[in-house]
């Protein structure tokens, strides 16, 4: 128990008013070991994403709560809820949503103001992280000026930009051809090597086999595979 | 990277938007300094020509009305009501000066001018004046006239030059110092003789006087309206009688001023609205990435806040201009005869800059308090658009 870094109890989430409501998740219990690369599959509709955005943060549970590090992310307010965002959850979403009017550097610096690194430091910081992802000729390109898998390697070292020990991905390779698949691959297992929990949410069920723990998620339930 | 650079950012990028949105806000600014500029200096316009009239008392046609009392400060023509009896009557009162006025309107070289019949030695001790140029009148009943320094510049005349009016011809002997009043756009003959050309044979307009104790200015004020059928009004009334005329005109002014930046707030609130919508994705992002709803809030309202800091500064400049040329055009249109031939520069007053920076700055960012509030409100989820 002590060894899981995320943790849901009964976490359920209903959306709609009191006349239409749709049951996304019924009772989620799930443990993630710290560490560990985990996958959470299921087919579009059945609650994945919503069960992401609940660990992650960026949405309130109907019912249960949700442990990051022990934390009860439902007791906080938003402000320590940002606060954990910032430092201890990264976050890798489908269509990589960078800021469009800022460089790939600038994308990675602006999640470093949210944290807790030192503003001198955010340069330096910003060069290992584009050398990290393969990136360091592209500091200066612009969303707009760099392919899909570029795109989303900049989206991946802005989510390690704070140094955070939890990834959350939402279908990263969703939006990819195969080649810029196998790139982003790569980094995401790279980065796991350096002892980050890492989560994906897919339906890709091949990249789902490179996990070393998978969950389904089926009409709003949570199944081990 | 900083919030700073963020926000700027943010606000150069849509380039079109940004240019009409300042302009707005210049414009509202810029008619908010002009106006208080043109007022402010047309208000001591007024209180300086009050000053410089040299008198402590006006008598005046009884019945005259509140609005051609101005007509005292600004040197225009005044109904020749008052019969001279009246005049060599308060005149024997004792413990005041008095002089004499009968003012007359006549086209001189084909625009309409004032002219002012005086008593020569008189008005001459009165007023102190000195000349420029040429000579002063030497006989109460001289057939020449004598000019101010601005009308002799405005119009172009000098010493000698022969003028026109109703008929006969005068030589303009002399040119008046600067007197820093109306004097000195002014035209002056003897008062018999503008009685003679103008057909006001026994008849002034007003009268200037100078009490010698102003502790008895009351007991002064009855024993003149007991000599004549007039009445009076000190310099403090005058003035106060002018000034609030002005200061309802300021009023009707500053009322189009707060239009103009009640539309400024309208475009601001209207742009910082459409940002709000187009950066919603946006908003989401920075959300999921930790920034927090006060920071949303704070840079919102920092972007529109830059947008009242340029306009404010860009209102400044460009109402500061407006109200010099605006001044100059007045001044050599003579369309208000208060600033007629004297000096309107727009003065650059400190508390002007800063009022009008303070009010840009907190008009633009109370524009953006609800457009910063609605983007602070949004959750990561909605604002990226999930579910």
């Amino acid at each position: 128990m002590n060894n899981s870094i995320i943790r849901t109890e009964n976490l359920e989430k209903i959306y709609g008013n009191s006349s239409v409501k749709t049951h996304a998740l019924k009772g989620i219990n799930l443990e993630i070991p710290r560490g560990s690369f985990s996958c959470i599959i299921g087919k579009s509709g059945h609650g994945k994403s919503t069960l992401m955005h609940l660990i992650g943060g960026l949405d309130k549970p109907s019912g249960g709560s949700v442990f990051i590090d022990g934390i009860n992310l439902s007791a906080l307010n938003d402000n320590k809820l940002s606060e954990i965002r910032a430092e201890k959850i990264g976050f890798v979403f489908q269509f990589f949503n960078l800021l469009k009017n800022l460089t790939a550097a600038e994308n990675i610096q602006t999640a470093m103001m949210f944290g807790k690194i030192p503003t001198k430091e955010h340069a330096k910081k910003t060069d290992e992280l584009l050398q990290l992802v393969g990136l360091s000729d592209k500091a200066n390109a612009k969303p707009g000026e760099m392919s899909g898998g570029q795109q989303q390697r900049v989206s991946i070292a802005r989510a390690l930009a704070n140094n955070p020990d939890i990834l959350l991905m939402d279908e990263p390779t969703g939006n990819l051809d195969s080649e810029s698949e196998e790139e982003v691959l790569e980094q995401i297992l790279k980065i796991h090597k350096t002892g980050k929990t890492v989560v994906i949410v897919t339906h890709n069920k091949e990249l789902a086999q490179k996990a070393e723990i998978i969950f389904e998620v089926k009409d709003g339930k949570l199944f081990s595979i | 990277m900083n919030t700073f650079k963020l926000i700027t950012r943010n606000l150069f990028r849509k380039k079109f938007r940004f240019l009409f949105t300042l302009l707005g806000i210049t414009i509202g600014m810029a008619s908010f300094v002009a106006l208080f500029s043109l007022s402010g200096s047309m208000r001591a316009e007024v209180t300086r020509q009050s000053h410089a009239m040299g008198a402590n008392l006006m008598v005046m046609p009884d019945g005259i009305c509140v609005f051609n009392q101005i007509a005292l400060l600004t040197g225009e023509r005044v109904s020749e009501t008052i019969q001279i009896e009246d005049f060599y009557a308060i005149r024997a009162l004792e413990g005041l000066s008095v002089i004499p006025h009968l003012t007359q309107t006549a086209a001189v070289r084909d625009r309409e001018t004032v002219i002012n019949g005086i008593l020569p030695q008189e008005t001459w001790d009165f007023r102190n004046w000195r000349m420029l140029a040429g000579e002063y009148f030497s006989a109460r009943d001289e057939h020449a006239v004598i000019i101010g320094s601005n009308f002799a510049q405005m119009r172009d005349l000098g010493v000698g030059d022969e003028v026109t009016i109703r008929g006969s011809e005068f030589t303009i002997i002399g040119i008046l110092a600067v007197t820093h009043s109306n004097d000195d756009s002014a035209m002056f003959m003897p008062l018999s003789t503008a009685q003679t050309i103008f057909g006001r044979e026994g008849l002034i307009s007003y009268m200037s006087v100078v009490v010698d104790d102003l502790s008895r200015m009351d007991e002064h004020i009855a024993a003149i309206i007991e000599a004549g059928t007039v009445q009076t009004s000190t310099d403090e009334q005058l003035l106060s009688s002018v000034l609030a005329i002005i200061g309802s005109v300021n009023i009707t002014l500053q009322v189009v001023a707060a239009v103009a930046l009640v539309a400024a707030a309208f475009g601001t609130i209207n742009t910082m609205m459409t940002a709000v919508y187009e950066r919603r994705r946006e908003i989401g992002i920075l959300r999921a990435i930790g920034c927090k709803r006060r920071t949303i809030f704070k840079n919102f309202l920092l972007e529109s806040g830059l947008y009242g800091l340029f306009g404010g500064v860009l209102g400044i400049i460009v109402g500061l201009a407006a109200a010099f040329f605006a001044g100059d055009f007045i001044s050599r249109i003579g369309a208000n005869e208060l600033m007629k031939g004297v000096t309107t520069e727009a003065t650059l007053d400190i508390n002007l800059v800063l009022a009008t920076i303070g009010v840009s700055l907190v008009l633009s960012m109370f524009s953006g308090f609800i457009p910063a509030f609605k983007a602070s409100k949004l959750t990561p989820t909605e604002a990226m658009g999930y579910e």
